[in-house]
């Protein structure tokens, strides 16, 4: 079976043409392809998770919940703007996409940062403000359960970084015109790989910041 | 597409309300009330719920595409 579609330059019918897959057909597996994907990460994700209750158990380590709470509201305001560039893009406001998928990927910098920069504290830093611990204290030296925290953070600021490629990607495509209402597939797989590395925040923020008591 | 743009735009900015909520009800249950690691789980899965039926269009997949 040839894996030919049709493009938006291509034909603009919707009808096949010789050997090509209708859109509507091609769309439904470029969905359900893009979901088993999303349901083979979610093995990884929470295989990570319970490796975290196998090594804390009902502890947690000491972590700034300010930047923790920080974090988690910044990535679902991102998540939220990515939701509406993509709902602007299937009515055809493509303005509207640029400017929610570029405030979406300002945001998923900004948790990235979050992560990173303060949590992770990869510069050694050290700041108090307002009785607000800044940076992080963690090390992933400090043992196995202290390493835990970078994998999970890790890999979670991985897919971060995808997505936010993908995003900027998808709005440079868009910037270039090449996304129509009916054929916005590249808007609307990004948005939810993007969604998807929310959903994995959702379940790391409690189990990271909240579940248990401190060591 | 049979919604209106605004009331796509409106769901969004609602789950996106309630999901802001939901974060600040299970900081609040973690440290004022002590909840347990089942009831903060519970929280989560709420808020996964929402994203995934509203912000991932779960329902799409199995829904016939007109155009």
């Amino acid at each position: 079976m040839s894996m030919v579609s049709t493009t938006p330059h291509e034909h603009h019918d919707g009808e096949p043409h010789g050997h090509e897959v209708p859109w509507p057909v091609q769309l439904r597996s470029n969905r359900l392809g893009m979901w088993l994907f999303i349901f083979s990460e979610v093995f990884l994700f929470g295989a990570l998770l319970t490796a975290r209750f196998v090594l804390w158990g009902e502890h947690r380590p000491e972590l700034s919940q300010e930047m923790g709470l920080m974090a988690t509201v910044t990535l679902l305001v991102s998540s939220w703007f990515v939701y509406r560039g993509q709902t602007s893009m299937e009515f055809g406001d493509r303005k509207k996409f640029q400017t929610n998928f570029l405030l979406a990927s300002l945001f998923g910098l900004m948790f990235l940062v979050g992560v990173v920069f303060f949590e992770w504290n990869v510069f050694g830093l050290q700041a108090n403000v307002a009785g607000i611990e800044l940076f992080g204290h963690l090390k992933p030296s400090d043992g196995v359960e202290s390493g835990i925290f970078f994998a999970m953070t890790g890999w979670h600021a991985l897919h971060v970084v995808t997505g936010l490629m993908l995003l900027l990607i998808m709005w440079n495509k868009g910037r270039r015109g090449e996304f129509t209402p009916e054929r916005s597939w590249g808007v609307e797989g990004a948005g939810l790989y993007w969604h998807f590395v929310d959903v994995v925040w959702v379940f790391y923020y409690p189990a990271l910041y909240l579940m248990g008591t401190p060591f | 597409m049979s919604e209106s743009k605004s009331n796509a735009m409106r769901r969004g900015t609602w789950t996106f309300l309630a999901l802001m909520v939901l974060t600040i009800i299970e900081f609040i249950v973690a440290f004022v009330f002590h909840a347990s690691i089942i009831a903060l789980f519970l929280i989560a899965l709420v808020k996964a719920a929402l994203i995934v039926w509203v912000f991932m269009h779960v329902t799409r997949l199995w829904r016939e595409e007109s155009h």
